[in-house]
């Protein structure tokens, strides 16, 4: 339980930080979306119910500021979770380059859900997607860059969190 | 089989069952848990958005004296223009409410108005919305029209303690009546595709086939004032585009928004003012 508050906690940094960011990025209407490093983290290192529990508590702090249905954003995160889940022990998931690229490939993913849910109500969902390919690419671009960093403060807070729980078993 | 094994073997059968587990739980509860969810984020709103107003605090202390003194100037000449208009303004009121009384018409519904600074922007593809400092404690209702110096902003639609989520006019799930300036036939007016490094835009529909908007000639669009949300002849924007719709009864076309939505630090929500006591008319 300790891990899953450790990370919730980042999960709220990572909302506002991504929230700053945005608010900064609205005058050039261009937004970023990182739904990835949510999910990616809890799916490759933590236990399935943990992980689950971290996915769907920080798809359910993003609906809660989305104008879609209560719940989208954590069944989504869910499942992708579940898949990265399944396919951690086929992948390298210590190695930074691997990291990133499942960072990437479950950040389009969602990104993808996302839209296909959200086109039905664009006046043009056509031409929709002439908005929605400069977004996807700002946040591809931002989650290459930030993902390594944001997945080592995670694995840093979560080790700190058990080499203090075990210091408090060692003295208790 | 213990469940912890069932959902180990089954992953994806355990999605489902979360999802339709999801879909049976009562809609007072899912509204109970966003707004709890939006209530404990909502300091982290609220501290962020108030250390950019110090950012800027200090970032305008440290200006010259000359760039103040010629900034009090401007807004000497300013202020003089707007109490010229106050007192336009209170002549015409004076006279809606002679020709009101003559006429025996309602009254017009009235609003205070309601400034706010914005806390957070959200200018996504899907959605267009903002978050202002001002919520239920300070009585603004949902469904408020939302105004700036430049026209409409948009509506409020989600109101909680101490902030207010404010729908734009130009996202894609706005919609509402339009009329072209002078003109008093309503147009169906819909939030557009916002094109990046672009000025926000909305689509028309159901515009009469002699309205004639291009670039060369655009036409400036205001509310309508039906349903008695948004008060007439307020600017949505301007209308930069027409053509023929495919049904060949009317036009739709395109509608360039004020630059300024994607960059707001203050707007004001227009509060409906309680109705006032009917005046006590003498018998004849």
């Amino acid at each position: 339980m300790r891990r899953v508050i450790i990370l919730l906690l980042t999960q709220v940094l990572l909302w506002a930080v991504l929230a700053e960011l945005n608010h900064g990025l609205a005058g050039w209407q261009l937004h970023v979306f990182g739904g990835a490093l949510f999910v990616v983290y809890p799916a490759l290192h933590l236990g399935r119910g943990e992980g689950l529990l971290v996915a769907g508590w920080a798809g359910l702090l993003c609906d809660a500021h989305a104008p879609v249905a209560f719940g989208t954003h954590g069944l989504l995160f869910a499942a992708a979770h579940l898949l990265l889940f399944r396919a951690r022990e086929r992948m390298p998931r210590h190695d930074p380059i691997s990291q990133i690229l499942v960072v990437l490939f479950t950040n389009l993913a969602l990104f993808l859900g996302l839209s296909l849910l959200r086109l039905p109500v664009a006046p043009a969902p056509g031409g929709a997607w002439g908005r929605l390919l400069p977004d996807l690419l700002a946040s591809q671009l931002t989650l290459a860059v930030v993902a390594v960093w944001f997945l080592a403060l995670q694995d840093r807070l979560v080790r700190l969190g058990d080499a203090w729980a075990e210091l408090r078993g060692h003295r208790g | 089989m213990p469940f912890k094994r069932f959902t180990q073997a089954n992953p994806l059968l355990t999605l489902g069952l979360v999802v339709a587990v999801w879909l049976l739980l009562p809609t007072a509860l899912k509204t109970l848990a966003r707004a709890s969810f939006f209530e404990l984020t909502a300091p982290v709103t609220l501290a962020a958005s108030k250390v950019r107003d110090l950012q800027d605090f200090w970032a305008l202390r440290a200006r010259s004296r000359t760039e103040l003194i010629e900034a009090g100037r401007d807004l000497a000449r300013v202020n003089a223009s707007f109490e010229l208009a106050v007192q336009q303004n209170e002549e015409l009121r004076a006279e809606v409410a002679r020709l009101e009384e003559l006429l025996r018409l309602p009254p017009l519904r009235d609003h205070r108005l309601e400034h706010a600074r914005v806390a957070r922007r959200d200018f996504s593809g899907w959605w267009q919305r903002i978050v202002i400092r001002k919520g239920r404690d300070h009585g603004i209702p949902a469904g408020a029209p939302v105004v700036f110096s430049g026209g409409v902003v948009g509506r409020v639609s989600e109101v909680h303690a101490t902030t207010a989520v404010v729908e734009l006019i130009s996202s894609p799930t706005m919609r509402l009546a339009g009329v072209v300036e002078g003109d008093t036939r309503p147009i169906s007016f819909q939030g557009g595709i916002n094109p990046t490094l672009a000025p926000p835009r909305g689509v028309v529909e159901l515009m009469p086939l002699d309205i004639i908007a291009n670039p060369a000639a655009p036409k400036r669009l205001v509310t309508a004032g039906f349903g008695g949300v948004f008060p007439p002849g307020l600017t949505l924007g301007t209308i930069i585009r027409a053509d023929l719709a495919s049904d060949g009864l009317f036009k739709s076309g395109e509608v360039e928004l004020d630059p300024r939505l994607g960059t707001l630090t203050e707007v004001s929500v227009l509060v409906p003012a309680p109705p006032a006591a009917a005046p006590v008319r003498p018998a004849p």
